[in-house]
């Protein structure tokens, strides 16, 4: 089980997976903070450049040293700072959709602040806020600009296939922790959460699965080669076969939901014992 | 014992200086050139205010509320497109020198 399962999942649902529990999106987790009291954590933003302590700038500067002591210990920082943020399958995220309300469609802020795309409306919008935090969206006009779009369960999930379709990876975000708050749709580079996985090992934690090939099934089509955002999965020239590292591989399931002949399958990752409890 | 994961870059390879001139890139997110042709998603821009201020939707035509990063600089080819296709020749890049990428010791310059 990953940290999150083990500080904020529950026996008695979804076998103890974190983001089935759905005490975790329960109202009484959002805490209330009156106007004037500052921001602390991931809820400080991308934007601000207000956050104490260590940033990626200085995991940048112990690269250029060749310091790899001073990186691990910065990266340690890092990670101890962070909320908490999941890769999670289309199938899981479907299943998330059903426990968390409400849920609001949002422009994306890092592709905002990376590629500087401007999502000004509904039909725009990549990013997905979740749970009653999303009532008080009025407060931060500059974040919500353009609005909300509050959906139902299946214009929700009717959406989030499409994400999926589009090859967006999905990750799960908590907010103020144990309380699930975003559920981003992410690309590299655009993606912070992404770059910080791939870039620095910081960041999303690997899902609960890793996906395999079915060799006898595979016809070598190469669509899930284009799909894979992690350098997990390429086109294996000798056998002709779509080939997956393991090692490289988040189990986000983009592989499994775009092979069109169902060859490539989503294994639990307690099931491949050297990665059963590897996270990043 | 704690399980690391180290990205898989080189160690001690000397990145490009980049630098922006604030004064003449002023409305980045509205111009978005440099932000959309870097192949390797170098540059970051993000607005600047107080944490007062932090609750007000501001308005990325006025000059400065918006302001330009180059974030990513371990990511810098010095391919230079951005510096092409600046319109303002607001960016500078610095290529490191040969004397800061050579190795201290000879023949171990992969244990830097």
């Amino acid at each position: 089980m990953c940290w999150l399962c083990d500080e904020f999942g529950d026996p008695q649902y979804g076998n103890g997976i974190w983001y089935l529990n759905p005490k975790n999106y329960a109202r009484n987790m959002y805490k209330l903070r009156l106007p004037g009291e500052g921001l602390k954590g991931a809820e400080a933003g991308l934007e601000t450049g207000a956050r104490a302590g260590p940033t990626t700038e200085d995991l940048i500067q112990a690269m250029e040293k060749g310091d790899q002591a001073g990186y691990i210990k910065i990266q340690g920082e890092l990670i101890t700072r962070e909320q908490g943020s999941q890769v999670i399958p289309l199938e899981d995220a479907d299943r998330v959709l059903e426990l968390c309300s409400p849920i609001g469609l949002i422009a994306c802020i890092c592709r905002k602040g990376v590629r500087a795309i401007d999502e000004r409306n509904e039909l725009e919008y990549t990013c997905m806020g979740m749970g009653p935090g999303m009532l008080k969206w009025e407060r931060w006009p500059e974040r919500y600009k353009g609005g909300v779009k509050f959906v139902n369960i299946d214009e929700a999930k009717e959406w989030n296939h499409e994400m999926d379709r589009r090859g967006f990876v999905h990750i799960l975000m908590l907010f103020g922790a144990p309380f699930i708050g975003g559920f981003c749709q992410c690309d590299y580079p655009d993606c912070i959460a992404l770059r910080g996985a791939i870039d620095f090992g910081i960041g999303p934690l690997k899902s609960h699965y890793i996906a395999e090939v079915d060799y006898d099934a595979c016809n070598s089509c190469g669509i899930c080669a284009e799909r894979c955002q992690w350098g997990a999965l390429k086109f294996e020239v000798t056998t002709g076969k779509a080939n997956i590292d393991p090692f490289k591989c988040f189990g986000c399931g983009l592989c499994e939901t775009g092979c069109p002949r169902g060859a490539i399958k989503l294994l639990p990752r307690k099931s491949v014992p050297a990665l059963a409890e590897v996270w990043r | 014992m704690t399980m690391i994961k180290l990205p898989d870059v080189i160690w001690g390879r000397p990145f490009p200086k980049i630098t922006i001139d604030q004064k003449k890139c002023t409305v980045p997110f509205l111009c978005k050139k440099c932000l959309q042709i870097c192949p390797t998603a170098v540059f970051h821009v993000a607005r600047v205010m107080s944490r007062e201020e932090r609750l007000k939707e501001i308005d990325p035509r006025v000059d400065g509320n918006y302001v330009l990063f180059a974030s990513r600089r371990d990511k810098c080819t010095v391919c230079n497109k951005c510096i092409e296709v600046c319109p303002v020749d607001a960016i500078k890049i610095e290529v490191p020198t040969a004397e800061h990428a050579k190795p201290e010791v000879k023949g171990k310059q992969w244990d830097a």
